[in-house]
């Protein structure tokens, strides 16, 4: 292909924009991710077993914490950021993203409402032999 | 030692499977035979099988695909044939065990190893080159996953001498796919067929969506690239969105058969409709997989011979990216019937009708493309304006599947049989033809036969609509699919006339066969000199037919859309091709086994698996990492053409050119 | 009559030179660009592989067919410790990057090695877990919510465990050869494919082990 290992104007996934140092740049970034990461997770472990928020929230709220987590993931370890260089490796995420969120939610739907719709597996075979 | 695997295997007891493994055997030792006589083998194994070009790629999927769509349209004869002669007391000649194989085995190879690889190939020979660049973004790879492909391929065709195919069809429902229904190796062989050619698909996806967004040529921005790439890309997004959940589903198929999990089982909790609703949920896409590139052809196709530019650019792009995010939210309409209640299957349904309208605004961008055109009908043009007619058939009775009272009553009938194969037959298959013969000349050098090329159009057309239009009627009349002995003998007329439109496509089939033998033969009348047989529009015709390995001696330069079109108007204007450019030494990946052994070990893995030969399967994975660390070791991973080597073939292309434009000087341009 | 008269809402061809932006104008990109994408299409993939078995779990895990429930099976320790491990060796990993890219060879393979040993610490508790748990006839086999989640851990294991031999096989490159360009881009693939292994962590610790022991 071409001879140069980097391009202008194009960069990378996981490569640091090549024009300048970003904010999440080089070794500070990484610690800065770190730190991140672990506060979120201790929140995430503390949510579970201390009375910190009301009960029935508890799910929402780790939810909330673990996209939360791989926000900081993605723009600490990963690099990805808002910047024109990087419009293709975001769309591409996005389109994963969209994809993976209707396949679960998809699948969760479907088969929530079909336990509803149709008698449980287990109580139909009790009437056979 | 040898697992489960006994001389038992082999059905001595059926005559059918033998005599025709027996005769294929035959047929592919004489052409093994032929090869060493003659001494091909270096050729062979230093152009062909370790190859890295994606043309010589293209032109070896397009290869498998065709005879694997033999294989399936054999199984397609069985099928009808079968049917035809079970009738009330008659019994026909497969029995049921057999018929079940050949339907799940006619809709596996059929699309995995019969439209997939044509369709890949398509994309692979002609992406590069319409986009002006060298190869695919990873040529190795490329070679890896052609030869994934073809070793599921073998390991299905396999299963007709050694052990027994699925009887589950195409897609292997569970729990009937569990040990518990199908404690035989067939599922096993789908299972480890598809995983290692879906490898394959996955990473042919991926090489050509990096192609396509990281590899053009200068100037060639996204609202630049011709309509096949752009369909192109969609396609291959949604390979790599959707081949994984198949792979993931058929994972957990195999975790239940193998280690006894729970995933889709009757018993302890497992829900056998979230096999259906995972399996579907890749399936849906698939189909439209299949489907884009198809689109793709028929636009590069119909705009050519239209001599117009595409109607509606942008208003196709649009459509193509909007049936890849919304073919990802149409999957419940293939069961609609599970039980699901009525705002489930609303919300499917009306999604299912709302995907119809990218479909219908390309529809209509093909139509005015033609209005006004100058149009010429050659066998490509024939094709796609075929399609255009049927596929709105299928596509109406597609439109009328999606509305859950009207599926209720349809479900599983011949009526649904009859619209898939309308939508596949002629969208994919259709688009292949049209694919194959259009760019034919590009690939060889020499164009096909035309008239044998009509011969085989008019009759697969007739043979098809024959076909279809018999099982349309007998799915209203009631009559359900799969059925290996018919007992309700008023469908009977209906079942002859299928039989006989299924020998006017045998007939189709054989003018193709006839045609490329012909062609073969005439091949000096039929020679494309110039590059550019048909007065096309994109850059794959701006190079000599066949392209030198490089493609482009000199990156071509864009400066609008059509940018082939541009340069021949700006040549014949000018009376003058321009001053030769300064060649320069190119850099081309340098040929690799990697591809072919990884798929040898593949192999191993995939039948020692099937067959529980745990060492084989060790070794094979073993020989697969060994292989994969002497890729990684190597040092030289390009080799360069020389300048002078570069100018000696552009020049000939250059001669070529201008005695065509010489030939053109007294036309006005 | 001109073109926006003709086309006002632009569903045709679009008009002269300058109108048409878009990436990729300047010709091919580097090899660099161009491979590091390729894998980032392939870790998309890779992520929509595993949330099949997210879907999976989610639909199963209630179906606990008369055996143990989550709540019985997951102690918190361990998991914690899991989590700190992949965490730091995601860590690790990034100053690796960071070292290549400034060519330290021995930092690299320093940090490197932390990676490898903390990733192997991982694997080492997962499968400990996954070990007392079949002992205490929480196997696979018995339930389907067990299958689903010994599929989707599993998984992720499995992740784990090929990319430590992909770490190891480059580490040995990286001595012999130094390095190499293709060597370097070997490097920033782990170091996506790590990552991504580290963020999917998070969604099965999060949705498997916390929502679990609610």
């Amino acid at each position: 292909m071409s001879e140069r290992e980097t391009d202008s104007g194009d960069t990378a996934p996981g490569d640091e924009a090549a024009e300048g140092e970003e904010f999440a740049g080089g070794t500070s970034g990484y610690v800065v991710g770190l730190g991140l990461a672990a506060l979120l997770t201790a929140a995430a472990f503390a949510m579970v077993n201390l009375p910190l928020v009301w009960r029935p929230a508890v799910p929402m709220a780790l939810v909330v914490l673990a996209i939360a987590q791989m926000g900081v993931h993605l723009v600490f370890f990963l690099h990805v950021n808002t910047g024109p260089d990087n419009t293709n490796n975001v769309l591409a995420l996005a389109f994963g993203t969209l994809v993976v969120l209707l396949l679960i939610g998809g699948s969760v739907w479907i088969l929530g409402h079909l336990d509803h719709a149709m008698m449980p597996m287990d109580r139909q075979m009790h009437g056979f032999p | 030692m040898f697992g489960k695997l006994t001389w038992s295997a082999i059905p001595f007891s059926q005559p059918i499977p033998l005599i025709a493994a027996g005769g294929v055997a035959l047929a592919l030792f004489a052409v093994l035979g032929w090869i060493t006589a003659k001494g091909h083998w270096p050729y062979l194994w230093k152009e062909w099988i370790t190859s890295v070009d994606h043309k010589r790629i293209g032109v070896m999927y397009v290869l498998l695909g065709l005879v694997m769509l033999l294989r399936g349209f054999v199984d397609a004869i069985m099928m009808r044939t079968q049917q035809a002669t079970a009738i009330g007391h008659a019994q026909g000649y497969l029995p049921p065990e057999h018929y079940d194989q050949i339907f799940s085995a006619h809709g596996t190879i059929m699309i995995f190893f019969g439209a997939m690889p044509v369709i890949i190939g398509l994309m692979n020979f002609v992406v590069p080159l319409q986009l002006g660049v060298r190869d695919v973004a990873f040529p190795t790879l490329n070679s890896t996953s052609f030869w994934l492909t073809a070793s599921g391929a073998l390991l299905v065709n396999m299963s007709l001498v050694i052990g027994e195919f699925a009887r589950t069809g195409w897609l292997p429902y569970a729990p009937l796919s569990e040990t518990t229904y199908s404690p035989g190796v067939g599922v096993d062989y789908y299972v480890w067929a598809i995983q290692i050619s879906g490898v394959g698909t996955l990473m042919s996806g991926i090489n050509l969506v990096t192609t396509i967004l990281k590899l053009r040529a200068p100037g060639m921005s996204y609202l630049r690239m011709p309509m096949f790439c752009w369909t192109a890309l969609g396609a291959n997004m949604l390979i790599v969105a959707a081949f994984p959940i198949l792979t993931a589903t058929l994972g957990m198929l195999a975790l239940d058969r193998y280690l006894g999990f729970h995933f889709f089982t009757n018993e302890a909790g497992g829900n056998m409709m979230m096999f259906v609703n995972l399996i579907w949920a890749w399936g849906h896409p698939e189909v439209y997989i299949l489907i884009l590139p198809a689109f793709g052809i028929f636009s590069e196709v119909i705009s050519t011979f239209s001599s117009k530019p595409l109607f509606g650019y942008r208003s196709m792009v649009a459509a193509t990216l909007f049936i890849v995010v919304v073919s990802f939210t149409v999957w419940l309409h293939h069961f609609f019937t599970m039980g699901a209640g009525g705002d489930v299957n609303a919300a499917f349904g009306i999604a299912t009708s709302i995907i119809a309208v990218g479909t219908g605004v390309k529809i209509y961008n093909w139509l005015f493309t033609m209005y006004g055109g100058r149009l010429r009908f050659p066998t490509p043009m024939l094709w796609s304006i075929a399609f255009l007619m049927t596929f709105i058939i299928g596509g109406m009775t597609g439109v009328l599947l999606a509305v859950p009272p009207a599926d209720f009553m349809l479900h599983n009938s011949m009526f649904l049989v009859a619209h898939f194969h309308n939508v596949i037959n002629s969208g994919v298959i259709f688009g292949a033809f049209a694919g194959i013969t259009f760019w034919f000349p590009k690939a060889f050098g020499f164009r096909l036969d035309e008239t044998w090329g009509k011969m085989a159009f008019w009759l697969t057309l007739a043979g098809f609509l024959i076909v279809f239009g018999a099982l349309y009627v007998l799915g209203l009349e009631g009559m359900t699919r799969r059925l290996q002995h018919i007992d309700f003998t008023e469908w009977a007329p209906w079942l002859y006339v299928s039989v006989g439109g299924i020998g006017v496509m045998m007939l189709g089939v054989a003018s193709q066969i006839v045609q490329i033998v012909v062609s073969i033969r005439n091949r000096e009348a039929l020679r494309d000199e110039t590059g550019d047989p048909w007065d096309g529009r994109s850059l794959e015709w701006a190079t000599s037919s066949p392209p030198p390995v490089f493609n482009f001696a000199v990156l071509p330069r864009v400066h609008g859309e059509e940018p082939y079109w541009t340069i021949k108007r700006t040549a014949l204007e000018s009376q003058g091709l321009g001053d030769e450019p300064d060649y320069e030494p190119i850099e081309m990946p340098r040929n690799s086994a990697t591809g072919v052994a990884t798929a040898f070990f593949a192999t191993l893995i995939g039948f020692a698996m099937i067959w529980s030969i745990w060492w084989l399967a060790a070794l094979g994975f073993v020989g697969a990492y060994a292989t994969f660390v002497v890729f990684a070791w190597r040092d030289e991973e390009e080799k360069a053409i020389p300048a002078e080597e570069v100018a000696r073939i552009d020049r000939v292309r250059r001669a070529a050119r201008q005695a065509w434009l010489d030939a053109n000087r007294e036309q006005p341009a | 009559m001109t073109a926006k008269a003709q086309d006002p809402y632009r569903i045709g061809r679009g008009g002269g030179e300058d109108t048409n932006t878009g990436r990729g104008e300047g010709g091919p990109a580097s090899k660099r660009t161009t491979v590091g994408y390729g894998f980032w299409i392939y870790l998309l993939s890779d992520i929509i592989l595993f949330s099949g078995f997210f879907a999976a779990y989610a639909v199963l895990a209630k179906q606990t067919a008369g055996g143990p429930s989550p709540r019985e099976l997951f102690g918190q320790e361990r998991v914690a410790l899991e989590t700190a491990a992949l965490l730091l060796s995601s860590f690790t990993c990034g100053l690796a990057g960071v070292a290549a890219e400034r060519r330290k060879l021995l930092p690299a393979q320093l940090w490197l090695l932390a990676t490898g040993v903390l990733g192997a610490a991982f694997l080492g508790l997962e499968l400990a877990e996954f070990a007392e748990m079949i002992g205490e006839g929480a196997g696979p086999q018995r339930s389907a919510f067990l299958s689903a989640f010994f599929g989707l851990v599993g998984l992720h294991g499995l992740h784990i465990g090929v990319g430590l031999l992909w770490l190891g096989t480059m580490m040995a490159q990286l001595w012999v050869k130094g390095f190499q360009p293709q060597v370097l881009r070997r490097l920033m693939c782990f170091n996506l494919f790590w990552h991504a292994l580290d963020i999917v962590w998070v969604g099965i610790f999060t949705m498997v082990y916390l929502m679990g022991s609610i």
